[in-house]
């Protein structure tokens, strides 16, 4: 489809998402409710799949691009960064592979559980 | 002079779009994972700035509209996950729940390596919500009195921790099932971590997608129970 109607389509969702964000009562932020929301709509049938393709695209394939600001917004904070530096580095990177295998792990074992409750009702 | 020179927002946006297009080619060229392109372009961003005493406005004039665009490239992320709904419904109790644990071991970790470190109550609330995406993140730090300048640094380092050694993680912990690898990927490191999921399959992308999500909703809940 033309791809001013795709960007408007999806800049519609992302405005009627900023309205939802302010609505609600605890924080949750406007990219990820735009995200539910189209998934609503895409599930419903109110926007078909090939409507929003070329756009999402475009914007899914260079989505490191759209952080590159905020990496260097990072330059900011140096002084705040600088006085708890070894504290906030450690913690910030030991957990993260932790956190990887702990949803590894359980991911897989809520599996075999499902799967074998699934199994047995066969 | 420079400062005039850059105040145009076509500087920020000529600059990142510029270093993005080389760090693309590099990572490409290499194929080393410590060249992941959002590292390597923002470091080449800040180089410029750092060499040429670019002051950060005049490149946020810029920067500032292609940040705006990290909403729509998030929100279309639902059309991964519809492509895979199937295996979504499939397995949705396991992604779900494996999500809640990410995001409780997370904070977890985060408050044990903080009392290691016997760091600062205020350092303590900006990094509890580390795993997710930004901003979820700085909400939650802002209500939880941390920092969210350290918050928004902390979720970017981990965002290009996770994207960079996705691939060796999944090597480490033996992770063959794409559903699995991609829920660890997106409890882990957010939406940076999902450019990286969507790379490595489409399947991948889709459930780190709905693992920012879910990880981003649990998280804020679990945060009032965890704040110092």
């Amino acid at each position: 489809m033309n791809l001013i109607v795709e960007f408007c389509i999806v800049f519609l969702i992302c405005m009627a998402g900023e309205w939802i964000a302010a609505l609600l009562p605890f924080t949750l932020p406007a990219s990820v409710i735009s995200l539910i929301l189209l998934l609503i709509l895409l599930l419903s049938g109110g926007v078909k799949e090939r409507t929003i393709q070329g756009t999402s695209h475009f914007l899914i394939d260079n989505m490191g691009l759209f952080f590159i600001p905020s990496v260097v917004g990072t330059l900011e904070y140096l002084d705040v960064l600088k006085l708890q530096l070894v504290p906030f580095l450690v913690v910030s990177l030991v957990s993260t592979p932790l956190v990887y295998a702990a949803t590894v792990w359980s991911v897989r074992l809520l599996m075999k559980l499902f799967h074998a409750k699934e199994a047995s009702h066969d | 002079m420079i400062d005039t020179l850059t105040s145009t927002p076509f500087f920020g946006l000529g600059v990142t779009l510029l270093c993005w297009y080389l760090a693309v080619r590099f990572q490409k060229r290499t194929g080393l994972l410590i060249c992941n392109p959002v590292l390597v372009a923002s470091l080449l961003v800040i180089g410029i700035m750092l060499l040429f005493h670019i002051p950060l406005d005049n490149y946020n004039a810029g920067g500032s509209i292609i940040k705006l665009l990290l909403a729509p490239a998030t929100a279309v992320l639902a059309l991964n996950i519809y492509q895979q709904r199937a295996i979504l419904k499939r397995h949705f109790w396991p992604v779900v729940l494996g999500c809640f644990v990410g995001s409780l071991v997370s904070m977890l970790l985060v408050q044990v390596l903080c009392r290691l470190f016997q760091a600062e109550a205020s350092l303590l609330n900006s990094l509890l919500p580390k795993s997710v995406t930004t901003a979820i993140a700085v909400s939650i730090a802002e209500s939880s009195g941390g920092l969210p300048a350290l918050t928004a640094a902390s979720v970017i380092i981990t965002g290009i921790e996770g994207a960079m050694l996705a691939p060796l993680f999944a090597k480490v912990f033996h992770v063959t099932d794409p559903v699995v690898e991609g829920v660890a990927i997106g409890a882990c490191s957010h939406a940076v971590g999902t450019s990286k999921a969507l790379e490595i399959g489409p399947l991948q992308g889709a459930m780190s997608s709905i693992a920012l999500c879910v990880c981003g909703i649990i998280t804020s809940i679990l945060a009032m129970f965890f704040t110092a």
